[in-house]
């Protein structure tokens, strides 16, 4: 990992934050002086001009050309969902981001992951997200348009994020989005040390099941011979979801049945409480 | 929002590592020829069979003026639409007013480069492509809201609320219906669910696979706003619902979405149940059977040529049936919608799950297919888990009165925000 590099990340987070919060609206909406303002525009231009030295060309062109095009068109979405003043106009930026990204995830070979955000949040939720605005909307601006309640903690928070997202991709060292091809990297564990280690021969079922365990999703096909190009996306991410991450599904779907009891027990209606009545109301059923 | 366009391009762009020039040459007529040619064309001639039909159920004639028996009366259609003026409403908000109509267009044509109208005829062949499907055709809610809330008339606002509570409600039986198909298959891809069927019979053919056919068709019905189903446009109640707003081609293309995605969900149910081009059980799997094999391109025609005969005959017959029930039955009321898809398509299908499985375990996974077991097995369950299942919905719709205030109060907040 090069030190200069990360520097340079530390750099575009440091100011990075500090120029966000000097723009962003205070409490109250207060009007801020011009100066502060200044500064942090400033301040967030050094931020993105150190972020773009990161920055790497993917290799291929018409790759590159579909890659630039959804990240940008997803930048450009997720930009104006949170500058639109009409909320109706930032859950269609909403929609958009959510394609562009769908649209990613498909660049990387991940169609069941693509698929699968278009249906649960173009098709689902953003329709839900609709509802709700046209039915809760006030006309005109929102006050929480217009004043941040806590733009600090906000900032870090974010900052922080964004700061082990470029960690993660420097110590990778892949180009942003295409392929992982970690393969070289001598850091992380690989089912071939283990084998070695352990003096397993290759070609054995224990060898293939060692080599299962160990690898990433998008590996799959390379290891088992017998997986057709046809079967390896969805039957792969299946296997790893069953495998690997068995009590993170079986949490996950303990947690939503739980979620939707809740729902069910909030949502059924209960029988209204008259006050003028001369009999006891009968016991709840 | 035009980023939903740009979806099918690195679909094709995945599979170029595989493609040479050959491949990229049947792209180009596929785009060309199939997509702006062939699929307009179908939807042209499917209105002027709707009108013919239902002139026929109402003891009329039907268009009969424009040539042959009307035969011209689409092509006349079309004139008039594009050289119609084209009207966008003072306060409508134009943009998404322009937009929303190519976004239900955009999610009606993605539909169909996966379906495999014969061999090596599906336009691309992801391997998840049934989630495909389902993704691509879950976008049209999100047109339809936009095109009734761009319009700020309140019949388009009623209409695309309407459209929505009922697309989102039947996605869900519609998707459930289509999971017993992925068991069997073991594929998310159309073309391994093609040839399962090629080897081993429609999937039609056993009492889960036609419960669940039933299922879809239902399903499919209300995902395209069909009576009894077609509350989002009910004429004498909301004007058009969420396109009364729109004049000329914006119209035209409303309409085009409107028949095409007819034809796509017809298309589905073909291939997934029907067992796509292949005759019945005791010709299985037949034409390819018989005629498959060949590489050259003649051995290609003289294979796919019946294959895509017979497949759109069975899609003529599905697009029929679908007219047939439209001139039979009356619309439905918008709580008895909402109660059938919840109290009794869901439920039903989420048995139904259970009882492919058995007939998974009785006729699919072993060596030798047990049939009469399978048959003996899973009938009674289907036919107590119907009856069950019906009896339930019943007294649950007799028992509350619930069901009305809840059905009016859901139309007295419909109105209270329009």
């Amino acid at each position: 990992m090069d030190i200069f590099e990360i520097v340079r990340a530390i750099a575009v987070i440091v100011l990075g934050a500090s120029g966000t919060w000097l723009l962003l609206p205070h409490r109250h909406g207060r009007i801020k002086p011009a100066r502060s303002t200044l500064v942090g525009v400033v301040l967030s231009g050094i931020a993105l001009i150190c972020l773009a030295t990161l920055w790497k060309p993917p290799t291929t062109f018409l790759a590159g050309a579909f890659f630039y095009l959804f990240a940008l068109s997803s930048l450009a979405g997720a930009v104006l969902t949170i500058t639109s003043r009409n909320p109706v106009y930032s859950a269609l930026w909403f929609a958009a981001v959510v394609l562009s990204t769908a649209g990613l995830f498909l660049l990387s070979g991940a169609q069941f992951l693509a698929a699968g955000t278009i249906i649960v949040y173009a098709g689902a939720i953003i329709v839900t997200f609709l509802f709700v605005i046209m039915l809760a909307q006030k006309e005109g601006r929102a006050t929480y348009d217009r004043m941040a309640r806590s733009p600090g903690r906000a900032t870090a928070t974010c900052f922080l994020l964004f700061w082990s997202l470029l960690y993660a991709l420097i110590a990778l060292k892949t180009p942003p989005g295409l392929k992982p091809d970690d393969a070289t990297d001598s850091r992380l564990a690989r089912g071939s040390n283990l084998l070695i280690a352990k003096g397993i021969a290759p070609n054995t079922p224990e060898a293939s099941v060692v080599h299962r365990a160990l690898s990433p999703t998008n590996r799959l096909p390379d290891i088992d011979p017998g997986t057709t190009a046809l079967g390896r996306h969805v039957a792969g991410l299946g296997g790893t979801l069953y495998t690997d991450h068995l009590v993170t599904v079986e949490l996950v779907g303990a947690l939503l049945f739980a979620a939707l009891i809740g729902a069910i027990a909030i949502a059924t209606p209960k029988p209204p409480i008259r006050p003028v009545q001369s009999n006891p109301p009968p016991p709840a059923s | 929002m035009n980023v939903a366009c740009d979806w099918a391009f690195p679909l094709v762009w995945a599979q170029q590592s595989e493609l040479d020039s050959i491949p990229w040459l049947k792209w180009i007529i596929v785009l060309a020829v199939v997509f702006f040619g062939i699929f307009p064309g179908i939807v042209a001639y499917t209105v002027w069979g709707e009108r013919k039909v239902a002139a026929r159920f109402q003891d009329r004639i039907g268009p009969n003026r424009v040539g042959p028996l009307g035969l011209l009366q689409p092509i006349a259609d079309a004139i008039k639409l594009i050289t119609k003026e084209d009207l966008v409403p003072r306060s409508a908000d134009r943009w998404v007013h322009l937009i929303a109509p190519v976004l239900i267009l955009v999610s009606a044509f993605l539909v169909l480069p996966v379906i495999p109208f014969g061999v090596g005829l599906a336009a691309v062949n992801p391997p998840s492509g049934l989630i495909y499907l389902i993704a691509v055709s879950s976008l049209s809610a999100l047109g339809i809201f936009l095109a009734g809330w761009s319009s700020r008339n309140k019949y388009s606002l009623l209409g695309a609320m309407r459209a929505v509570a009922q697309l989102v409600s039947y996605e869900v039986p519609q998707v459930l219906s289509i999971v017993p198909i992925i068991l069997w298959a073991g594929s998310l891809s159309m073309v391994t669910i093609f040839d399962k069927q090629v080897l081993y019979g429609w999937f039609l053919f056993s009492p889960p696979g036609m419960l669940a056919f039933v299922t879809l068709t239902i399903a499919n019905i209300a995902e395209v706003n069909r009576t009894p189903f077609d509350l989002p446009e009910a004429e004498s109640e909301i004007i058009a619902g969420y396109h009364t707003e729109y004049s000329g081609m914006r119209f035209g293309l409303f309409f085009l979405a409107e028949y095409l995605s007819v034809f796509a969900v017809s298309c589905l149910g073909t291939a997934i149940f029907l067992g796509g081009g292949t005759l019945p059980w005791p010709l299985t799997g037949e034409p390819v059977v018989t005629l498959g094999g060949g590489e050259t391109l003649f051995a290609m025609l003289l294979l796919n040529l019946p294959l895509i005969g017979i497949f759109m005959a069975k899609v003529s017959l599905y697009i029929f049936l679908m007219f047939w029930i439209r001139a039979t039955l009356p619309r439905l009321r918008v709580d008895q919608l909402m109660a059938f898809a919840w109290k009794f398509m869901v439920p039903l299908c989420i048995i139904n799950i259970f009882i492919s499985a058995v007939w998974y375990e009785c006729v699919i996974r072993p060596s030798k297919p047990n049939y009469l077991l399978g048959w003996g097995v899973t009938l009674p369950l289907v036919v107590v888990s119907i009856i069950g299942v019906l009896a339930l919905y019943r007294s649950s719709m007799k028992a509350e009165p619930v069901e009305l205030t809840t059905g009016s109060r859901r139309r007295s907040v419909v109105r209270s925000v329009s």
